[in-house]
C-alpha cells in the first residue's frame, strides 16, 4: 500500500516536470519508464476501481496535494486530482510530452514508436492510447467543423456552448476540492478569482448557476457511507462564495448582462436579495439634474440611470415569485422615500414610472 | 513492384493535386469534391504509410520531395482530419518522417517541423480565446478534457435548434436558415461514424422542414447508408425509415446489401434468413407501401433474373412472414389498405391470403386452400381479367404467402380422401406457373396417379423403398415428366416418409435412391429446413415427424459439407449450377445504382 502512494506521488512528480523543460534531460529511458509508471497506474485504476478501502487512501492522500492557501505561485489543482484521474494519466502525460518542445529528439523518436505503434499491434488494451488519441484529434476537428458551418451568423449559440463547457468543467472540479475543512471551496473560488479572467469567469459562474441539476453521479453511490463529507452541489458552493465575497458579487451583478441576471436570479432566491439589495445601493448614489431632466451620477464609477432601469426592466419581466418581490420592493422604497407621484424627487417614483407600474 | 511504384507515383501527382485545390478556396463545390473523395484519400494515406515505413526519413524527402507540402496541407484539412481513421493514418506516416539522431541542421529543422505538424494534428483548430484557455488551464484541465464536453455541447444545441425549427414553423426569427441546414448535412459526412455526432445526425434525418425541395445534402445520406450497412453507426429504427424515404438510392443499396448476405450465406437455414431479414430492418420499413413496393420490385426483378432461384423464393417467403409480423405490430400507428401494398392484386385474393394458419383450426385448413385455388384460377384461366396482371403476377403474389403451398402438399399426402381438383391444381400451379392449361392438366393427373400410389403404401406395415420408388415411377407409355414436375412428386414423397407410419424405417434409403446428384440433395434439404421452419410458426407439434426432419436434415448437411465442389452454387431451376457473383450481378443489373467498381 505504501509503495503505492509513493508511486502516486512520484507520478504526479513526474506529470509536474512533463511540461517544464527540465524533460531536455529526458532520455528514450527516462520516457519508457513515465510510459511505463502511467501504464501501471491505469492498471491500478482498472484493478482497484471496486476496492473502496484502496481508493480512499489513495483519494485522502491526493488532497493533500491541494494548494488552497493563496499566494502561491503554482495552481491549486494538483496533476491527478482524484481515482478516476488515474484511468487517463498515461493520456495526460502523453499529450504533455508531445507538446513540450523541450523534448530532445531520440527521447521524442521513442515516444512516438511506443504512441503509434501502427496497425496491426493486438491491443492487450481495449481503449489504447493510439486510439485516445486519434479520437482526440478527430474531435477536435469535429467543433472545428461544426462551429464553422453550424454558426456562421449565430455566435450566440456557440458561446453559450462553450460557456455550458467551462461551467459544467468548473462544477466537476467543485466536487474534487477536499471539503474536510469545508472551506476548500470557497478559498478555490477565490484563488480562481484572483487568478482568471474575471468576465469570463462571472459568466461561467452564471452558466453553472443555470446548469439544469444533476442526476446523482454513478461515484457517490460508491462512496464509503462513513466519510464525512458533504456533498453539497457545486452550485451551492458557488451561492455560498457570492454571497461572501462582495468584490465578486458586486462585479458579478454590474458585469453580466441584464437577461443573464434575471434568470439566474430566478432560479437562487438568495442571489436575488443581494442582487436587489446591490441595485437599490447603486440608485441612491444617483441624484437629479434640474438642467438636464434626468438621473445622474456624481463619480465615474456610478451606475447610470439608463443600465439601472435596464435591469430593472428585464427582472420586471421575469415570471413571478420574482418579478412580485421586486416590484414590492421597489414599492416599499418609493413608501419610505416619501411616496411622491411627481418626477424628479425620488428615483424610484421615476423608476415605477418609466417601467409602466406605477401607481 | 516496379509497376506498383509507377501506380502509386500517378497517384500521388492526383493527390497533391487535388489537395492543393482544396487548399486554394474553400468554397462549397471544394468542400463538396473533398467529402466526395474523402474515403479514396484515406486509401492512398494508407499505401503512402506503407511505403514510407520502409524508409528512414532522409531516404522519404529524396524519394517524395514535395511531401513535405503534401502532408501539410492533409493537416491544415478538417474535413480530412474528421474522417474515419485519416487522422491516425496521418500521424503514422508523420512519425516516419522523425529522426532519432538529427546529424545536421537540415534534419534538425525537418524534425522540427515535423514535430510542429504532428503537435498541430493533436491539436488542431484552436479557436478559443485566451479567457477560455486561461480558465481551463486554471482549472488544471487540458484541452483533452474540454473538447469531447465542447463537442457534446455544440451537438446538443444544433440539435435542439433542429428539433425547435421543426415544431416553431412559423416563426422565421427563429428558424434555421435552409442552407445551413443543408451546410450542416454536408459537414456530418466525414463525421457519420464518430458517436458523439449521432444525436446530430438522427435530428438531420427526421428533420422535416417547410421547404418542397429535399434540404440535405444527398451525399449526407449516402454516408448514413453505408455507415449503417457496414454497422459502424447506431440509428434508432424511426431515423433509418426516414433515411430510405427520403433517399431512394440508399433504400436500393440497403436491400442489394440483404441481397448479397442472403445468396451468400449457408443456403438451407431459414432462421438465418430471418435474422439477417430482421437485423435489416427492412420488414419493418416495408410497413410504408412506397418502401414495400420499391423492395418488393428488387425481389420480383431478383426472381426473374434468377429464373426463379430457390433461395430467392425463401427470402421472399420468410420477407413476407417477418413483414406481416411487423405490420401486425403497427397496427395501431399506420393505417394503409391492402390495395396500397399490392395494388395489382385482387384485394379478396390478398385477405385470403394473409390469414394465418394458426388462427384456422388444421381440420378446416382445405377451406381456404380451395377458396385461395379457386380464385388464382380464375384470374389465371380467365383471359379479360387483365386488371389483376396474368400468371406471372398471380403466381408472385401467390409466392409470397408459399407456406399455403406446402400445406397444400402435406394435407394431399396425409389424408385418405380423394384429392380434390383444386388442391391439385394449386400445386401444380405454384410449381410451374407458365405451363398451359394442357401440361397443368397433364402434371394434375400424374401426381393424382402418384397419390393413389401412396395411398394404398400409407397403411402397408411391410413399406420398402423400392415399394415407393415404384409409386413414384413415371409411366413408359407417357411423356418424361417435366423438372418442375419431378420436383412436385419429389415433394410428395417427402412429405409421405416424414407422416406415413412406416416412413421413418426406409426414409434414409429413399433419399440416396433419389439424390444421386449435389443439386438434390440441396433441393431436398431446403424442403426439409422449409418444413422445419414452417411447423415452427405454425406451433405444430408432431415430435416424431420432426425429429426425423431434423436428423435427415443434419445428415444431408454433412454429407454437402464434405463436397466442396457443391458450394458456391445456387441451383437454376432447371438443375444447372450458377455462382453466387454472378447471381448478385444479374440482380445489381436492374437496379438505379450501380456500385462504384
Amino acid at each position: 500500500m505504501e509503495s503505492l502512494l509513493q508511486h502516486f506521488e512520484r507520478f504526479s512528480e513526474v506529470l509536474a516536470v512533463s511540461r517544464t523543460t527540465h524533460v531536455r534531460t529526458w532520455d528514450p529511458a527516462t520516457v519508457r519508464r513515465a510510459l511505463q509508471w502511467a501504464r501501471y497506474l491505469r492498471h491500478v485504476h482498472r484493478r482497484f476501481g471496486r476496492h473502496v478501502r484502496i481508493r480512499m487512501a489513495l483519494e485522502r492522500r491526493l488532497q493533500n496535494q491541494w494548494r488552497l492557501e493563496g499566494g502561491s505561485g503554482s495552481s491549486p489543482v494538483p496533476g491527478l486530482t482524484n481515482f478516476q484521474a488515474l484511468e487517463r494519466c498515461d493520456l495526460l502525460l502523453s499529450l504533455r510530452l508531445l507538446e513540450n518542445q523541450a523534448l530532445g529528439d531520440a527521447a521524442y523518436h521513442y515516444l512516438l514508436q511506443e504512441l503509434f505503434p501502427g496497425p496491426g499491434v493486438p491491443d492487450a488494451d481495449p481503449e489504447t492510447l493510439q486510439g485516445s488519441l486519434a479520437r482526440l484529434a478527430r474531435r477536435r476537428s469535429a467543433v472545428h467543423l461544426l462551429r464553422f458551418s453550424g454558426y456562421g451568423e449565430n455566435s450566440v449559440l456557440e458561446e453559450d456552448s462553450v460557456l455550458k463547457t467551462q461551467a459544467e468543467l468548473l462544477l466537476a472540479r467543485l466536487r474534487e476540492v477536499p471539503k474536510a475543512e469545508a472551506e476548500g471551496p470557497s478559498r478555490f473560488l477565490s484563488i480562481l478569482w484572483e487568478r482568471l479572467p474575471q468576465n469570463n469567469f462571472l459568466k461561467v459562474i452564471a452558466a453553472a448557476l443555470l446548469l439544469p441539476p444533476s442526476s446523482p453521479r454513478p461515484q457517490e453511490e460508491e462512496l464509503d457511507p462513513g466519510t464525512p463529507k458533504t456533498l453539497a452541489d457545486g452550485d451551492q458552493e458557488l451561492v455560498r462564495w457570492l454571497l461572501t465575497k462582495s468584490d465578486a458579487m458586486a462585479a458579478f451583478c454590474r458585469n453580466l448582462p441584464a437577461g443573464l441576471l434575471t434568470s439566474v436570479a430566478g432560479r437562487h432566491p438568495e442571489l436575488s436579495r443581494v442582487y436587489l439589495g446591490l441595485l437599490a445601493d447603486w440608485a441612491r448614489h444617483l441624484h437629479y439634474d434640474l438642467q438636464k431632466g434626468i438621473w445622474i451620477g456624481t463619480e465615474s464609477q456610478h451606475v447610470p440611470w439608463e443600465e439601472l432601469y435596464g435591469k430593472f426592466q428585464s427582472l420586471c419581466q421575469a415570471p413571478p415569485p420574482l418579478k412580485d418581490d421586486v416590484l414590492a420592493a421597489l414599492e416599499s422604497c418609493k413608501a419610505k422615500d416619501g411616496d411622491f407621484q411627481v418626477r424628479g424627487l425620488s428615483i424610484w417614483t421615476d423608476l415605477l414610472l418609466a417601467l409602466g407600474c406605477g401607481s | 513492384m516496379a509497376q506498383d511504384s509507377v501506380g502509386f507515383s500517378s497517384d500521388y501527382q492526383f493527390w497533391m493535386q487535388k489537395l492543393s485545390l482544396w487548399d486554394q478556396a474553400f468554397t462549397l463545390e471544394t468542400q463538396k469534391d473533398t467529402c466526395l473523395h474523402l474515403p479514396r484519400f484515406q486509401e492512398f494515406l494508407r499505401q503512402m504509410y506503407e511505403v514510407l515505413k520502409e524508409m528512414d526519413s532522409n531516404m522519404i524527402i529524396e524519394r517524395f520531395p514535395t511531401i513535405g507540402q503534401l502532408l501539410a496541407k492533409t493537416c491544415w484539412n478538417p474535413f480530412i482530419l474528421a474522417f474515419d481513421e485519416s487522422q491516425k493514418i496521418l500521424l503514422w506516416c508523420l512519425c516516419c518522417l522523425i529522426n532519432k539522431e538529427p546529424q545536421n541542421s537540415e534534419e534538425l529543422k525537418l524534425n522540427s517541423w515535423t514535430r510542429g505538424l504532428l503537435s498541430h494534428v493533436l491539436s488542431a483548430f484552436k479557436f478559443d480565446t485566451k479567457e477560455v484557455d486561461l480558465f481551463i488551464q486554471g482549472l488544471g484541465y487540458a484541452p483533452a478534457d474540454y473538447y469531447p464536453g465542447l463537442l457534446k455541447n455544440m451537438v446538443l444545441s444544433l440539435v435542439s435548434e433542429l428539433r425547435e425549427n421543426h415544431l416553431n414553423g412559423f416563426n422565421t426569427q427563429r428558424r434555421m436558415a435552409p442552407e445551413k441546414i443543408r451546410f450542416l448535412s454536408q459537414v456530418c459526412v466525414p463525421l457519420v461514424t464518430l458517436p458523439d455526432i449521432q444525436p446530430l445526425v438522427e435530428a438531420l434525418l427526421t428533420y422535416h422542414g417547410h421547404e418542397p425541395q429535399e434540404v440535405l445534402w444527398p451525399e449526407f445520406f449516402d454516408a448514413v447508408n453505408e455507415a449503417f450497412l457496414l454497422k459502424k453507426i447506431s440509428l434508432p429504427t424511426s431515423a433509418v425509415i426516414c433515411l430510405w424515404l427520403r433517399h431512394l438510392p440508399s433504400l436500393e443499396k440497403a436491400t442489394l446489401h440483404l441481397f448479397e448476405k442472403l445468396i451468400s450465406s449457408e443456403r438451407n437455414f431459414l432462421r438465418r434468413i430471418e435474422c439477417f431479414l430482421k437485423d435489416s430492418l427492412l420488414p419493418e420499413a416495408a410497413c410504408y407501401p412506397a418502401i414495400f413496393r420499391i423492395v418488393d420490385e428488387m425481389f420480383r426483378y431478383a426472381l426473374l433474373e434468377t429464373d426463379g432461384a430457390p433461395e430467392v423464393l425463401a427470402a421472399i417467403q420468410v420477407f413476407t412472414w417477418c413483414f406481416v409480423e411487423a405490420l401486425e405490430k403497427q397496427n395501431k400507428q399506420l393505417k394503409f389498405t391492402l390495395k396500397t401494398y399490392f395494388p395489382y392484386a385482387s384485394p379478396s385474393l390478398v385477405m385470403v391470403l394473409l390469414q394465418h394458419p394458426k388462427d384456422i383450426p388444421q381440420k378446416l385448413w382445405h377451406q381456404p386452400l380451395k377458396h385461395i385455388s379457386e380464385m388464382l384460377r380464375e384470374i389465371v384461366e380467365d383471359q379479360t381479367h387483365g386488371s389483376y396482371g396474368g400468371p406471372f403476377e398471380c403466381w408472385f403474389l401467390f409466392i409470397h404467402f408459399g407456406g399455403w403451398a406446402d400445406i397444400a402438399a402435406e394435407q394431399l399426402v396425409m389424408s385418405e380422401a380423394e384429392p380434390p381438383e383444386a388442391l391439385l391444381w394449386l400445386l401444380a400451379f405454384s410449381h410451374s406457373p407458365r405451363d398451359r392449361s394442357q401440361q397443368r392438366a397433364q402434371t394434375m393427373v400424374e401426381v393424382k396417379a402418384v397419390l393413389s400410389h401412396l395411398k394404398k403404401l400409407l397403411r402397408s406395415p411391410t413399406l420398402s423403398a423400392r415399394d415407393l420408388q415404384a409409386a413414384a415411377a413415371e409411366s413408359q407409355d407417357r411423356d418424361p415428366r417435366p423438372p418442375s414436375c419431378q420436383q412436385l412428386i419429389r415433394h410428395l414423397l417427402l412429405n409421405f416418409l416424414l407422416w406415413a407410419p412406416g416412413g421413418h424405417a426406409i426414409a434414409r434409403e429413399v433419399i440416396t435412391l433419389m439424390a444421386p446428384t449435389d443439386e438434390l440433395s440441396h433441393e431436398i434439404a431446403g424442403f426439409l429446413d422449409q418444413t422445419l421452419y414452417r411447423w415452427d410458426r405454425l406451433c405444430l407439434e408432431a415430435p416424431r415427424s420432426r425429429k426425423l426432419a431434423r436428423e435427415l436434415l443434419a445428415e444431408l448437411h454433412a454429407h454437402i459439407q464434405h463436397r466442396p465442389a457443391a458450394h458456391g452454387a445456387a441451383v437454376h431451376a432447371a438443375g444447372s449450377p450458377r455462382s453466387r457473383d454472378e447471381t448478385m450481378r444479374l440482380i445489381r443489373r436492374g437496379t438505379s445504382s450501380e456500385d462504384e467498381p
